[in-house]
């Protein structure tokens, strides 16, 4: 494990020389390629180096964030083009997959903790410096502060966990069993909050809406799955107590998912629109984890990853209109599919995926996810047959009113897609649509 | 693209045709040696769960993939010149192909979960090809057939959920098995209500009709005979399973007064398309009511050799719109038989068989239909549905030759109709040797043992009574003079609710769609800039500066006052201390 970090470490001065873009997006496939050949033949924790480890969990999860940076770099040409703070940028994604690195991969609650934070300064730089609008200022507050207000209760947390179990090894946090009250709140807040749940999501539209696509994409891509990895960690020394509250989360994230799917139509932002539909996507997951079975933590896996790559991609099919168009609006992004008619193909790819049409992981997550809902109640059923058909009906309105129809007649110049577009969407949905092949590296983890 | 010899549509043409021959070889071969292959390929097994993806073969699914072969064949080869002056040919092509492929997914796969590829892929292409056209019309026909189909989607999501105890999701192991079971009842009703998505049963049925917006050979292959017919198909399969429950009768309710309903608003149409898309409607509640009678088999044979004259209509009737300048109201048609009269009669001979006259296709199935239905011990209600439906059949269908053929010339006064397309003729061709000859070669070859109907002699001539009554009507409704027009005035009320299917579009577009978006509206306007935004970010950052302007008054005070202050401080603790609180 610590070949790699050290890798990405030395990948740092890279970033400074001069004409390395392109470079470092190699360099960076290279280590997705030496990662993707790590032997993960246990199910248990392994590769140990110092404090660094991964298991099955953590691995799709860090393949995932190599893979979602990599594409990052890809879909910010535009940078490249305009030599735009183009050695920090690299920097900064660097800097960001570091910490992300980590904080799937150490062992240490602490850390976990520490890197877990750390990945947000490098997205609020994201955001405050390469994003578009002056009000991307404040949604680089509200990114932070939502994400800090509940996060300091969890360093309490950590540090009480510390006196209990006089360790900060993740995995021996299966032999703990802490039914406290308070410390069950301030153990997962910052999760909730991260990944969102309803009624504090309200930082992540913002956010995207704010963010230049690099910044979408790795808010989308990784930083809302962080919180699902918390989660997915932590419920283990919190079973009981979680068992007799996980009601709340559950009510509260299948009800404001459904809403959630409602609003989405509402939405007259292509990025609201999509970070809404994360949102919807993440409460599914968010109650797969609460009902605490192994068909809902799958599920819940599975989700983050095929959502990861979905709504990645669908952030790059935004940033690749508005950058010919200059403009997000769906009143001005219409009728693409006169101009880019093998787009149209790759949108409504995106789109069929992201309303989990088969052969997608998003369909594999959503049928364990429904599955272990099912057998926590059988009443959950009508929301999610409520955020199942929703989903669709965002999906296919989003798609229709982009592509579909007359286009804005104040259009005067164009350009099709090229291919590096193209490559970036085929990497984006073919993982998506083919990992289902070989499901059992998602299913069976512990 | 399509001036080419081999272009796409030849290429794709030739390829169906031969897969529809080679499946007929291996259904006679599966048909005699009573055979039945079923392949599993293990996706994942854990927890005593096994995630399969399924094929089934078997004589039905051969047979029928036979037929959805033949015909997308001769439509992608029809499409070659109705289609001629399309930019995107190739695009159209594959759409036609991919839908294709997924009926097949959908018709081989036994599972629950494998039948999701082809069920949802049917759903989305079908939209794609819905929406084809750019225009404001077939998007929301395309949001609407999407939409409804996407209840199916998400009830057969449920169905896998309910599925989930018996450790497998290969239903066809479990419909006699597992008849018992109450998560059983789950399953059933909402397979029911599945199929009747698919099969645009009564609740769901405005989106047949709107989806005539599509391009015509969509229509005739989709919308007429593989599509719609799915629903019905998995119903097929599942029919072990709900014989003797309350669920299916109420599909038989459902599906009788869909029959009805859709045969009554196609006399009402002036469309072209919607009039055949109606009567489309009007024989899939036929045949999903024949299934609820607990006669599968029947339902099936129905679908097939309905398959075969519905496409051919289609065509005809896109030859005809081609004709016309694109123009599909049939006021505006007329005496055509005089011009074109290769296409005229296809057109007639698929109206008959579609009608039942002896010896065609829908002679075959239709009329051991509603014997069967004579035979049956079901009510009065139940009969005159039926019927009813069977005279509204021939009542339509008159109507519609009389329209087209009969009468003069109304467009324009100078036209140049030719009936030289030998392309869409040859093609037609095919399915007009099908459409005579499906219903005696399938009856022959799926019936092991002819069914044994006794009937009293005016029980047994029902049918061509409410036939030739039909019949008369439509053709007196056809030559009706203004007068009589103006008597509709009379029944205003009515005519609105029997033509607009029974206000169903009406309901199931505006009737949703106002209350939830308003709802979304409200939802985005008090909770996300609302009550959650001054709960948290805005409402922290409100007091926040209201606190601050509050130090600065207080940091703006004299330096006494903290003195003061302090002393005052001293003195409480002083006190708490002395009196030990």
């Amino acid at each position: 494990m610590m070949k790699f970090l050290f890798m990405l470490i030395f990948m740092i001065p890279m970033c400074f020389m001069k004409n390395m873009f392109w470079m470092v997006q190699m360099m960076l496939f290279l280590l997705m390629f030496l990662f993707m050949n790590l032997g993960m033949s246990l199910n248990l924790f392994c590769n140990f180096s110092y404090m660094l480890s991964c298991d099955i969990m953590s691995y799709g999860l860090i393949m995932l964030s190599i893979w979602i940076s990599v594409l990052m770099i890809m879909a910010s040409e535009n940078l490249y083009k305009m030599n735009f703070f183009l050695n920090f940028f690299l920097f900064n994604i660097i800097f960001l997959l570091i910490m992300l690195y980590l904080t799937f991969s150490t062992m240490n609650m602490f850390l976990f903790y520490l890197f877990f934070e750390g990945s947000l300064i490098p997205t609020l730089m994201l955001i405050i410096g390469w994003g578009y609008q002056p009000e991307r200022i404040q949604a680089g507050m509200y990114l932070l502060f939502y994400t800090l207000f509940v996060s300091l209760p969890l360093l309490m947390g950590i540090f009480y966990l510390y006196n209990e179990m006089q360790s900060m090894m993740i995995y021996f946090l299966k032999f703990m069993n802490l039914n406290i009250y308070m410390l069950y709140f301030s153990m997962i807040m910052a999760f909730l909050v991260k990944m969102p749940m309803y009624f504090v999501h309200l930082w992540l539209p913002k956010a995207h809406v704010e963010a230049p696509v690099s910044g979408s994409m790795i808010l989308a891509g990784i930083m809302l799955k962080l919180g699902g990895y918390g989660l997915l960690r932590l419920m283990i020394f919190l079973q009981e107590i979680n068992l007799k509250l996980n009601y709340i989360w559950i009510v509260i994230s299948l009800i404001g998912g459904f809403y959630i799917s409602l609003k989405c139509f509402s939405q007259i932002d292509i990025k609201s629109l999509i970070a809404y539909s994360s949102v919807a996507h993440m409460s599914i997951v968010i109650s797969g984890i609460m009902v605490m079975n192994y068909w809902g933590f799958i599920g819940s896996y599975i989700l983050m990853i095929g959502h990861g790559l979905c709504s990645s991609g669908m952030f790059c099919l935004a940033n690749i209109s508005y950058e010919r168009l200059h403009s997000r609006s769906l009143y001005i992004n219409k009728g693409m599919m006169n101009f880019m008619p093998s787009m149209s193909l790759w949108w409504f790819l995106l789109m069929s995926s992201n309303m989990a049409a088969p052969p997608s992981l998003n369909l594999m997550g959503e049928i364990s996810l429904i599955n272990s809902l099912m057998s926590w109640s059988w009443v959950s059923m009508f929301m999610l047959m409520m955020i199942s058909f929703f989903s669709a009906g965002y999906s296919l309105y989003l798609y229709s009113f982009v592509q579909h129809g007359k286009y804005y007649s104040g259009v005067y110049s164009y350009y099709t897609g090229v291919s590096r577009e193209y490559l970036m969407l085929i990497l984006h949905w073919l993982p998506l649509n083919i990992l289902i092949m070989k499901i059992d590296y998602s299913m069976i983890w512990f | 693209m399509n001036n080419m010899k081999y272009s796409i549509c030849f290429i794709s043409f030739i390829f169906l045709f031969m897969m529809s021959m080679l499946n007929f070889i291996f259904m006679i071969y599966f048909i005699m040696n009573k055979l039945v292959i079923l392949l599993e390929w293990e996706i994942i097994s854990f927890n005593s769960i096994s995630i399969v993806m399924s094929i089934l073969l078997d004589w039905m699914s051969l047979l029928f993939m036979m037929f959805v072969f033949l015909i997308s064949s001769v439509v992608i080869y029809y499409s070659k010149s109705y289609m001629s002056s399309e930019l995107n040919l190739m695009r159209f092509i594959i759409l036609v192909l991919l839908f294709v492929f997924s009926m097949m997914l959908l018709i081989i796969s036994p599972n629950i979960i494998s039948i999701l590829l082809g069920w949802d892929g049917l759903g989305l292409v079908s939209y794609c090809l819905v929406i084809y056209y750019q225009n404001l019309k077939s998007y929301n026909a395309g949001m609407l057939t999407a939409l409804s189909n996407r209840i199916g989607d998400v009830l057969i999501l449920m169905v896998i959920s309910w599925m989930l105890n018996y450790g497998s999701w290969n239903y066809i192991f479990y419909l006699e098995f597992m008849n018992n079971d109450w998560q059983m009842k789950f399953v059933s009703s909402m397979i029911i209500m599945a199929a009747m998505t698919k099969s645009a049963q009564i609740p769901f049925s405005s989106w047949l009709p709107a989806a005539m917006a599509a391009p015509t050979p969509v229509s005739a292959l989709v919308h007429s005979s593989t599509l719609v017919t799915a629903g019905v198909y998995l119903l097929i399969r599942f029919n072990m399973l709900l014989l003797d429950t309350f669920f299916l009768k109420m599909l038989l309710l459902l599906s009788g007064l869909t029959m009805f309903m859709a045969g009554i608003s196609a006399n009402y149409e002036f469309d072209l398309k919607k009039i055949i898309a109606l009567s489309t409607l009007s024989q899939l509640g036929l045949m999903m009511s024949i299934l609820s009678m607990g006669m599968p088999d029947l339902a099936f044979f129905h679908l097939l050799t309905h398959a075969m004259f519905k496409a051919l209509l289609f065509m005809c009737a896109g030859v005809i719109i081609h004709l016309m300048n694109d123009m599909q109201d049939i006021r505006f048609m007329g005496g055509i038989s005089m011009y074109i009269p290769l296409t005229t009669l296809c057109m007639n001979i698929s109206n008959m068989a579609l009608c039942g006259i002896p010896f065609l296709a829908g002679f075959y199935s239709k009329d051991l239909v509603l014997e069967m239905v004579n035979f049956s011990t079901f009510n009065l209600s139940i009969f005159f549905l039926f019927y009813l439906s069977t005279g509204l059949t021939m009542f339509y269908s008159f109507r519609l030759v009389m329209y087209l053929m009969i009468n003069d010339y109304n467009l324009m006064s100078i036209y140049n109709l030719y009936d030289e397309d030998y392309v869409m003729l040859k093609s037609m061709f095919i399915l007009l040797f099908m459409s005579v000859i499906s219903g005696s070669f399938l009856n022959w070859m799926i019936f092991p043992y002819p069914y044994m109907i006794y009937l009293p002699f005016n029980m047994k001539m029902m049918v061509i009574y409410v036939s030739l009554i039909g019949g008369m009507f439509g053709y007196l409704v056809s030559n009706m003079n203004i007068y009589s027009v103006n008597k509709f005035i009379m029944t205003y009320n009515l005519s609105n609710f029997l033509g607009m299917m029974w206000f169903m579009p009406n309901l199931s577009t505006y009737g949703l769609n106002y209350y939830f978006l308003k709802f979304s509206q409200n939802l985005v306007k008090n909770i996300d800039l609302g009550w959650s935004e001054i709960y948290s970010g805005f409402g922290m950052m409100s007091i926040m500066k209201k606190n601050s302007v509050l130090y600065n008054i207080y940091q703006m005070n004299n330096f006494k006052i903290y003195l003061f202050s302090f002393v005052i401080w001293m003195v409480i603790i002083l006190f708490m201390m002395l009196f030990n609180i």
